[in-house]
């Protein structure tokens, strides 16, 4: 960590952003109600598709709709004549590079030769009504030869497949090779799994607003997760320098990754910057499917082979991404599905190959808990078959074989602490059960299909299941990773109000209040003000990787211990006091002794104290090529019970309690880890049970809300939680990130209660009715045994 | 997550085709492209253009091949872009 001064200058916006509000905030580790939730509520805040400037045109996209295709020719003479259009633009006027990417600028603005995926973006217009430019589109003139999409990533690896990206279809390969590489098992068993395109889903699909400064430059107001990446993407391909590609926040409904790659934002600035007009952009739902990056698609073969008495003695695993047309954020889902391939295990022998691969699908990148969600239901699938093999008890055989501070992870990094995984477990395993009243003559709204009248207790099967996940928190593989901080400590209206400023993403997770929690506690000054975050301060990171609060809130922390030394050496010395004796309380310089020396307000006057800081974490490093390194910063744990009444003769089912355990080092604000919790949770009963972006030959089948199933308040159950509060002696307050962790154990442990329930092997999830249906006519090869809540197996038992 | 860790250097090719060349300006286009996609380090970042990325060394190796196919096919000028690309370039201060 270190600190410097490196405030930016602001130039004056071209559209005033709301005022940011001042709140008084509880201090950390104290409920404290977010700033943002009420206007929300009420249908009062101001999202990103709600803005709106003098003179402002409608741009739009064309899109193709072929997966796989070349471009002969674009025409855009009838377009560009519709009385109202005010351009059309292609490919020839990009004005800088041509492609984007986050990693990897692979990606076209606007293609000009290849299609790659459905809905890839080929034409702009900008017209002075929404429904002239979308008119505009029908009129543009794409001559396309119809290639036949290579839609199947195994086949997309093959050594005779169609190249689709110069640099060939594997896009990476992570090995892992810990151990010893010949291992033998006295009880081996095998699994294949497979895990579908879930959607992000979030609320208020892509939109911006793009105002040109008529100097050349231009101003964005955009709901995205990080300023800097967009900027720094922007300027490039605008040509600008980036002083003059200027970002600010504004309303995120939501993002789960989905807003990490770049979608509209050179778009509408190509279309802003060519008429010299605000040009605004917003996706409907059917658009968004095609706008953003989804959770990739993954198949996976496992091999655990373990000891008589339980202890694992090996992992293989053969991991495949479908990173669909372009890289995205691939190439670290790639490595998170390799890092973590074997779950939260001391594993003495692993053998991980980690592919991600090029297709005509849909682009994949980053979606909460990526990568480690993929392989969690995989290795859990497996513990619970393991379970069943050896005859123990799955919660146990975890237990048994649970990592724990010490233990060397497959990459050869140590666990630190804390990682309390078998804590995790018991507590959970402790956590009392649902009552099991009769099927037969509960209220219908208590049983599979609801009020839908499909079951009055017939058929209904309750099933058990457990799952444990984890993953990193923070960037890691050698990324510099930072945030930056900018605090100023003032009066205003007679009292102390502190300022702070970032360009952290608020996407709903509770950033704001957070941060507004840590200036109140660092300072001691209940009124605190956190301004709209801008790239006018330094890059503050991603919102994703569940690591926000560790840097952001770790960057507001170390400015307002500067803002404080430089306060207290101020009324040190107008008291004629030693400053180290010196604290900030209750807006007030106290003495060691609780003595009062001097408002904050008198010490203030009328100059401010400002500090600009920068927050990096730790080094860390690049896997070699046995996939060997100290590459994460920090691992964060949950853990799941899933309890589930199946109605076998329908395929319904009702989730009747998720209860979960979590690891959070420090509960910042209560209120809003629980809703952290909940939300995680809920996305993992969505990708367990419902949410699955439908394609075929690379064409998206349900682009719409209709079609891809999202849980509703009635699918969730009542979520109980027990929180561990062990302090990860490195991290601000001890905290670690806690968005991703309930979206990673979630899914395994409802496929083991779908397993328990009706004896299936549920290889694949969203566990669709026709995978449980029909347990009476085709009875599984094996009932379920009681209590052994794990999927039939056939396991190699060595003689 | 991603970072924006772009590669140490990025190489951008453009192949200007000559029609005097041994052969045709689209055979001169596509034998950059080969030589470009043999060395797995290439993308394509517009009309005839083609960026290779990687480390120091392999991206300079890569781009004489490239170069060298070009001029083999006839093609009379290569422009040429290289910039390094560290990290912390990225987030200048503005």
């Amino acid at each position: 960590m270190s600190a410097s001064t490196t405030a930016e200058t602001r130039t004056v916006p071209t559209r005033p952003g709301p005022a940011a509000p001042v709140s008084r905030p509880n201090r950390v580790g104290e409920n404290t109600v977010r700033a943002d939730g009420v206007p929300k509520v009420r249908g009062e805040f101001e999202y990103s598709s709600d803005m709106g400037a003098d003179g402002m045109l409608w741009g739009a996209t064309l899109r193709s709709p072929h997966p796989h295709a070349t471009i002969w020719s674009i025409d855009i003479t009838q377009a560009l004549a519709m009385p109202g259009v005010h351009a059309v633009l292609t490919h020839e006027d990009v004005p800088g590079r041509k492609v984007y990417g986050m990693e990897i600028p692979d990606q076209p603005v606007l293609a000009w030769e290849h299609v790659r995926y459905q809905g890839e973006a080929i034409a702009l217009v900008a017209a002075d009504h929404p429904e002239t430019a979308r008119r505009a589109l029908d009129r543009i003139d794409v001559t396309y030869e119809v290639l036949e999409p290579l839609a199947d990533a195994e086949r997309a690896m093959a050594d005779d497949a169609q190249r689709l990206h110069l640099s060939g279809n594997v896009l990476r390969h992570i090995t892992i090779r810990h151990g010893e590489q010949a291992p033998v098992a006295d009880v081996v068993v095998t699994g294949e799994y497979e895990v579908g395109m879930q959607d992000q889903a979030f609320l208020g699909p892509e939109s911006g607003l793009a105002v040109p400064d008529g100097e050349g430059g231009v101003d964005l107001y955009i709901a995205t997760q990080w300023l800097h990446v967009d900027r720094d993407q922007l300027a490039e391909s605008l040509d600008l320098p980036p002083e003059k590609v200027r970002l600010t926040m504004s309303g995120v409904g939501g993002a789960f990754g989905g807003r990490e790659d770049l979608s509209m934002q050179i778009h509408a600035c190509m279309l802003a910057l060519h008429t010299d007009r605000p040009v605004k952009i917003v996706y409907d739902r059917e658009e968004s499917f095609f706008g953003h990056v989804h959770r990739h698609p993954c198949r996976m073969r496992y091999e655990h082979g373990a000891t008589r008495d339980g202890g694992l003695v090996y992992v293989k695993a053969r991991i495949v991404l479908d990173g669909g047309a372009y890289a995205s954020s691939s190439t670290a889902v790639c490595s998170n599905a390799a890092c973590f391939a074997c779950g939260p295990y001391d594993v003495p022998s692993a053998t991980i190959d980690s592919y991600v691969v090029y297709t005509n699908n849909p682009p994949c990148g980053a979606m909460r808990g990526f990568g480690a969600v993929q392989t969690a239901f995989a290795y859990e699938s497996q513990m619970d078959k393991l379970a069943a093999a050896l005859g123990v008890d799955p919660v146990e055989l975890r237990i048994r074989n649970a990592m724990a501070p010490g233990h060397r992870m497959p990459t050869g990094q140590v666990v630190p602490e804390p990682a309390p995984v078998a804590e995790l477990l018991e507590r959970l395993r402790a956590m009392p059960l649902p009552a099991e009243a009769p099927s037969e003559g509960r209220d219908l709204r208590d049983l599979p299909g609801g009020v839908s009248n499909t079951t009055h207790g017939e058929g209904v099967r309750r099933g058990v299941g457990y799952g444990i996940g984890f993953k990193n928190v923070g960037f890691s593989e050698g990324f510099d990773d930072y945030a930056t901080a900018r605090v100023i400590l003032r009066v205003a209206d007679g009292e102390p109000l502190v300022e702070v400023h970032t360009a952290a993403a608020e996407v709903g997770q509770g950033l704001v209040t957070v941060q507004a929690q840590i200036a109140r506690t660092e300072l001691g000054v209940e009124r605190v003000s956190v301004l709209q975050a801008d790239t006018a301060v330094g890059s503050a990171g991603s919102s994703s990787a569940s690591r926000q609060t560790y840097m952001t809130g770790g960057a507001v922390k170390l400015a307002c211990e500067a803002v404080r030394e430089r306060m207290l050496e101020r009324a040190g010395l107008q008291a004629g006091e030693d400053p180290g004796d010196l604290s900030l309380e209750d807006g007030a310089v106290v003495s060691a002794g609780g003595g009062r020396i001097a408002a904050l307000t008198d010490v203030l006057a009328d100059e401010p104290i400002e500090e600009t800081v920068e927050f990096h974490h730790h080094e860390t490093y690049p896997l070699d090529e046995n996939g060997q390194g100290d590459a994460h910063l920090q691992f964060a744990f949950s853990a799941h019970r899933a309890v589930v009444d199946v109605d076998t003769r329908l395929g319904l089912v009702r989730v009747v309690e998720l209860a979960t355990t979590q690891e959070v080092g420090k509960a910042m604000n209560p209120q809003a880890l629980e809703g952290q919790i909940d939300g995680g949770t809920a996305q993992g009963l969505g990708l367990a049970l419902l949410e699955e972006i439908q394609v075929r030959d690379g064409r998206i089948l349900n682009a719409s809300f209709t079609d891809y199933l999202l849980p509703t308040i009635l699918d969730m159950p009542p979520v109980s939680k027990v929180v561990l509060e062990h302090a990860d002696p490195e991290a601000p307050y001890g905290l670690k990130g806690v968005g991703e962790p309930p979206n990673i154990s979630t899914p395994p442990a409802l496929a083991a209660a779908l397993r328990d329930a009706t004896g299936r092997e549920l290889p694949r999830i969203p566990v669709r009715p026709e995978h449980i249906v029909g347990i009476d006519e085709h009875p599984p090869a094996r009932p379920p045994l009681p209590g052994s809540r794990g999927p039939t197996a056939t396991p190699h038992i060595r003689p | 997550m991603p970072g924006y860790n772009r590669a140490e250097v990025s190489a951008e090719l453009t192949v200007v085709p000559s029609w005097e060349g041994k052969q045709s300006p689209r055979a001169q286009a596509e034998a950059a492209r080969r030589a470009a996609s043999e060395s797995g380090l290439a993308h394509e970042s517009g009309p005839g253009r083609t960026v290779l990325s990687g480390g120091r060394t392999e991206v300079l190796e890569a781009l004489r091949k490239v170069i060298e196919a070009s001029l083999d096919a006839g093609a009379h000028i290569v422009q040429v872009k290289v910039e390094a690309e560290g990290d912390a370039q990225r987030f200048q201060k503005s």
